[in-house]
């Protein structure tokens, strides 16, 4: 009944400046990981950070019977710092998947992926995803980083989609300024039925894209990060605002949502 | 030598002394998943008033050293969603099913205790006058010991069921509460809830939690805790139940050698969700190695 936590690091990388890819292995049961979903993870054996941190899952795989989740992530604070030091063999907690994932459509013309920074982690799996179970899918990304150094998670999805289209706010690579405004110049070519935007990335950013999207027909879903302790829907910390069912937590009712649900006033966030 | 892991506190007989506390185990049905829910003593749902409740605007949580912050402020489907919706799923279960209370006058405190004596499945309630993240709310009635004492003799003078009162560390003398809780009839106490504090940001210069202050709980509390529950212990004769930071068996234990009857485990259950069975089966290695085989045996067995 009690499902099996355990895990080890199995390998650690900085991609890119302050950037980290940590390669778990795991239970079998992480084979059912859907992209858009997240695990919380903690150290084994300390109590520092003290609760366990959520994280997109980046990409699930396996290979001679074993199973590997993949965890892409910046390092921003206490404990993304303790954890970008972890070393292969170290034991970890890893709870999961948890919460709701993107919905992957089996026929659809494009995919448009709008990532900012290391919201490219569920974006990418979810590409993977698409390019397997998407019927006719033309999938396509904006990619926005602060600088070219952080362009954390590039090479794999140059990898998958037909086309990445980069921005970064010091315009040392690609189009100068945010990436919204990047994929604004283009959305003309993607207001219709047959298209579907996908978007992970911070609130200002989520917030500039429902503005464009505003009075446009096309299907956008977003994920929204939040702190959380348990991810399980106990402990009511990370809910956030919506239009129609008030508060609701990000861990059970998201973290995936509609951007048209999810309330981007100025005041939120 | 089977052990026996069975505790009495006030009426309420449990088949071991360990139960979840309220606020960090949703209305249970959240861990059905994690844990087998017939492992436990009890099961104390999330804090029950009147009315539903929306709780606090994020943000709501922030970690702290060996511990964390919340402010939820008491979010809850209200006692009658409770026992439509919640305490169904809640019946098939071989556990004590506590019902946590709160309200923000003693005619809140009666009703809900009131429409919970119709309900079927439940053992005690649990009366929360100790909540400190509600501006009006229970703090009033935790820290003033006539108020603790009218709320008590409320809520007994209508409930069916066994009355524990949860009490709050953020008082001067946390016995005189206990005495006056005591006297106003309470069948056992619970504490401690959690500690008042706060945590800011520097960049923005503004408190981490929207409410301002928030209940610090967590391993950094558990020191706090264990003494005021040793006082307690000393200052009354009703069964008292230890709260704070209880993160593994061995937390659990100091709680019942110096005088706990049971325990609960709260924040633990956010990092581990099947942590409660961890500890009743390291309790359980603990007696066998020490030849303990009654778990009563071993409450209040602090030597001074």
């Amino acid at each position: 009944m009690k499902p099996d936590t355990s895990a080890t690091v199995f390998s650690q990388r900085e991609t890119t400046r302050g950037h980290f890819l940590m390669v778990l292995k795991a239970s079998a049961s992480f084979r059912k990981s859907l992209p858009g979903q997240f695990v919380m993870v903690r150290m084994t054996d300390s109590n520092a950070p003290f609760l366990s941190r959520p994280f997109s899952i980046y990409s699930v795989r396996s290979r001679g019977g074993d199973t590997f989740v993949e965890i892409l992530y910046k390092v921003v604070g206490k404990g993304t710092e303790v954890f970008s030091r972890l070393k292969e063999g170290d034991a970890m907690n890893v709870l999961g998947p948890l919460g709701r994932g993107f919905d992957v459509p089996s026929i659809c013309k494009k995919i448009v992926l709008i990532a900012g920074g290391v919201g490219i982690a569920p974006l990418s799996f979810l590409a993977e995803r698409c390019e397997k179970e998407t019927s006719g899918a033309e999938i396509i990304c904006y990619m926005g980083a602060g600088s070219s150094e952080a362009l954390a998670g590039l090479d794999r999805i140059e990898g998958i989609c037909s086309v990445v289209k980069i921005s970064t706010d010091d315009g040392s690579r690609g189009h100068s300024g945010p990436v919204t405004e990047l994929f604004g110049h283009d959305m003309d070519l993607y207001a219709d039925n047959d298209s579907r935007i996908y978007s992970c990335g911070p609130t200002q950013m989520l917030r500039s894209l429902h503005k464009l999207l505003k009075d446009q027909p096309v299907a956008c879903q977003v994920s929204l990060e939040e702190r959380m302790a348990c991810g399980i829907g106990a402990c009511l910390g990370c809910v956030v605002k919506t239009k129609s069912d008030g508060l609701v937590r990000v861990c059970k009712e998201g973290p995936v949502f509609d951007i048209n649900s999810a309330d981007f006033s100025e005041h939120n966030g | 030598m089977k052990l026996k892991m069975g505790v009495d506190i006030g009426g309420l007989t449990l088949k071991n002394p360990v139960m979840t506390a309220s606020g960090t185990f949703g209305y249970g049905e959240e861990y059905s998943d994690y844990l087998d829910l017939n492992r436990l003593g009890a099961i104390i749902v999330k804090g029950l008033s009147l009315e539903p409740r929306d709780g606090n605007q994020p943000p709501r949580i922030i970690e702290t050293a060996s511990g964390m912050l919340n402010a939820v402020g008491l979010q809850n489907v209200g006692v009658k969603a409770f026992i439509d919706d919640k305490l169904p799923c809640l019946r098939g279960i071989d556990s004590a099913i506590i019902a946590n209370i709160f309200g923000e006058t003693i005619e809140d405190y009666v009703r809900v205790a009131e429409i919970l004596n119709d309900a079927e499945g439940i053992a005690a309630l649990e009366v929360n006058i100790s909540c400190p993240n509600v501006k009006r709310g229970g703090i009033t009635f935790g820290s003033d010991p006539a108020l603790a004492g009218e709320v008590t003799r409320a809520v007994k003078g209508v409930s069916r069921f066994p009355v524990i009162v949860k009490l709050t560390p953020n008082v001067t003398d946390i016995t005189q509460i206990a005495r006056a809780v005591e006297a106003a009839g309470a069948d056992a106490l619970s504490l401690i809830n959690t500690i008042t504090g706060m945590s800011v940001d520097i960049e923005k210069r503004v408190s981490h939690l929207e409410n301002v202050t928030g209940g610090l709980s967590g391993p950094a509390i558990k020191p706090v805790a264990l003494r005021m529950v040793w006082e307690v212990v000393n200052a009354v004769s009703i069964p008292v139940i230890g709260v704070g930071g209880i993160m593994s068996a061995r937390d659990a234990l100091e709680f019942l050698i110096v005088g706990a009857k049971a325990v609960q485990v709260g924040t633990a259950n956010f990092l581990n969700p099947g942590v409660t069975a961890d500890i009743i089966d390291d309790m359980e290695r603990y007696m066998s190695e020490k030849g303990i085989d009654d778990i009563n045996d071993l409450i209040g067995t602090l030597k001074i």
